[in-house]
């Protein structure tokens, strides 16, 4: 019936006419403005014109730049796993625990209803030399001089990992608990010990949530820059912190937008790879 | 009480009602004016003034750019008024307009940036040198202090190039506005060996750190190192002996504005001898008013960190603009300076 299906089609049509307005005015818009930044150049003071050109991208080749980028992604990926690691675990716990589900992951989500400036704040006063984890240790008598918890790649690993710790646990849980116990009974009665129905029947089932949490993770963890910032103490530079710069202490939008764009070609890339080489129908 | 009242007053306490009577827009940076300024302003001109806030010279810029943003007046440093100019933005200032003008300083009636005070007003003026915890002793005199081995990781910087760039040039002996290349890449060396030491570039949050002794001396602004000192009696302050960098803020007069004469009379009442000693009081920092130095309480114009004596205040050197080949050389050693 064609007359039919012209109509739900118009409807869809119509339905979806919101959503693509969104998309293209706050998404497709402002990326194309971003873009067109980039081809500019930047004048003398700081404001943005003509000519066209790619300057902005070439001087991206710079090794300086360059291993900052490397650095980024390395810490990204770090991040990453630290979070898969100890977000299975959990995820695991939380959807064995029954009726106490919905308990431990409205803990999950807690934090979240504090901004996460205020908490990387309260890190920095856990982590300070008088700060509460250094004096309880020294009052403890364990050591004697305070460590070096604060501005150093550890504490912004351990702010970015706790940051998006959710963002493992949630879709981790999802996968877990769609799981069928019938598997893991089959597994037991063919005569699997626990941890061989763990690594081969639990872990490559949730792989699919493995994979939806690093997307989570490792995309947010690259462009971050309020963390290496605060908890990094400035002594360390990731893209975010290089893009940020661009656009205020530097006033060279043109670059700094150039640099945005590598950085989402870089995400792109990297999640095409991965996706490709699970054949998995994500995007 | 009828229902369009209660609607009425409510819009006012959301701040929804339109009042109709023209108004004055004025953009600051946050914390630079006395509470009650703007009110006492309302009260003897007629006028409202719309009053906002920003953090930073580069935000201020951003927000007026375009040339139609809505402000009248704004407060950029002295190293922010020629690319203000070459962006077309400001308007010629009209000194009959600005009796008040008499009451500046002299050492700032014609600074290098605006020598005939043709587009800007001096407002106010600061500097950066070092705030550190009495228990340091020897209590540090000099930026070379900054780069003591035994302060490893009790050290901070501002996280800002040309306070770090400053510092280092003056160390060398060199103008903080020093284009030359050779000179620039020296400080950022003599930045990196210092990297090390440092515990963070870290601006005004250092001040707790700085209390509690995590952190000994600090590169950091005399006025968030004069809230500190009023704070706790641990802090002091020293303007290093090799020199130092120091930033004017100026009151401009947008050209988009097309309330000129109005706009003049608020730059002029910032220079009341009252006014402006209430501003610097209110927000802890050096006036370039003479006149109203007069009224400050004794403690706080006498205070050195604020107000130093003028064989110290002859140490300094005004940041002004640098070329825009100098301003991306730097930048890209201050990449390199916190990627190191």
């Amino acid at each position: 019936m064609p007359s039919n299906s012209d109509a739900s089609s118009r409807l869809r049509r119509l339905f979806l006419a919101p959503s693509w307005l969104v998309l293209v005015s706050l998404m497709v818009a402002p990326l194309a403005i971003v873009l067109a930044y980039s081809l500019l150049t930047r004048s003398p003071y700081g404001s943005i014109g003509k000519p066209w050109s790619l300057d902005n991208y070439s001087r991206l080749a710079d090794p300086l730049y360059l291993a900052i980028f490397l650095r980024s992604v390395w810490i990204a990926a770090a991040a990453t796993l630290l979070c898969l690691l100890l977000g299975f675990p959990l995820a695991l716990f939380i959807s064995r625990s029954g009726e106490r589900k919905n308990l431990y992951l409205t803990l999950v989500i807690l934090p979240f209803w504090t901004s996460f400036l205020i908490r990387t704040y309260s890190w920095m006063f856990l982590l300070r030399d008088t700060g509460l984890i250094n004096s309880i240790l020294l009052r403890l008598g364990l050591i004697h001089q305070p460590l070096p918890l604060l501005y150093n790649y550890g504490a912004v690993l351990l702010g970015l990992v706790y940051g998006y710790l959710p963002f493992a646990v949630l879709p981790l849980y999802a996968t877990l608990e769609r799981l069928d116990p019938s598997l893991l009974e089959a597994s037991a009665d063919l005569g699997a010990r626990p941890w061989q129905t763990l690594l081969r029947v639990t872990l490559p089932l949730a792989a699919p949530g493995f994979l939806a949490a690093s997307v989570l993770i490792f995309i947010p963890c690259l462009g971050a820059y309020l963390t290496p910032d605060l908890l990094g103490g400035g002594k360390t530079v990731l893209i975010g912190n290089l893009i940020n710069n661009q656009f205020t202490t530097a006033r060279d939008w043109p670059f700094g937008s150039a640099a945005s764009l590598v950085l989402m070609a870089i995400v792109l890339i990297l999640l095409l790879l991965g996706l490709h080489r699970r054949g998995e129908a994500l995007l | 009480m009828t229902r369009r009242d209660l609607l009425a007053a409510s819009l006012a306490l959301t701040g929804c009602a339109r009042d109709r009577r023209p108004h004055l827009n004025v953009l600051n940076w946050s914390a630079y004016i006395a509470p009650d300024t703007v009110p006492k302003f309302e009260a003897a001109f007629g006028f409202r003034v719309r009053y906002s806030v920003y953090e930073s010279n580069e935000e201020m810029f951003a927000r007026v750019a375009s040339g139609n943003s809505g402000w009248d007046i704004v407060f950029p440093s002295a190293s922010f008024i020629p690319p203000m100019l070459a962006e077309d933005l400001l308007a010629p200032l009209d000194h009959r307009l600005l009796p008040n003008l008499a009451n500046l300083d002299p050492a700032f009636e014609r600074p290098v940036h605006d020598p005939q005070l043709h587009w800007s007003v001096p407002y106010m003026t600061g500097a950066a040198g070092i705030v550190y915890n009495r228990s340091l002793t020897p209590a540090p005199t000099a930026w070379a202090n900054l780069w003591d081995e035994p302060l490893r990781g009790r050290i901070t910087m501002l996280d800002d190039p040309t306070d770090v760039f400053g510092a280092c040039l003056k160390r060398l002996g060199k103008s903080v506005n020093s284009e030359d290349p050779a000179d620039l890449r020296a400080a950022a060396r003599l930045a990196i060996a210092q990297k090390p030491l440092l515990r963070a570039y870290i601006n005004a949050e250092v001040r707790d750190q700085l209390v509690s002794g995590d952190v000994l001396a600090a590169q950091m602004w005399a006025t968030t190192s004069q809230q500190a000192i009023d704070e706790s009696d641990r802090i002091a302050f020293v303007y290093p002996r090799e020199g130092y960098p120091f930033y004017l803020d100026t009151t401009v007069i947008l050209r988009e504005s097309s309330r000129a004469e109005l706009a003049h009379r608020f730059l002029d009442f910032l220079l009341r001898p009252d006014i402006a000693a209430a501003n610097a009081l209110a927000s802890r920092t050096t006036t370039t008013d003479l006149a109203a130095r007069k009224l400050l309480p004794a403690a706080f114009r006498d205070n050195p960190t604020l107000y130093p004596p003028p064989a110290i205040a002859a140490l300094g050197e005004l940041e002004i603009a640098l070329r825009p080949e100098t301003l991306r050389l730097r930048d890209r050693l201050w990449t390199e300076i916190k990627s190191a």
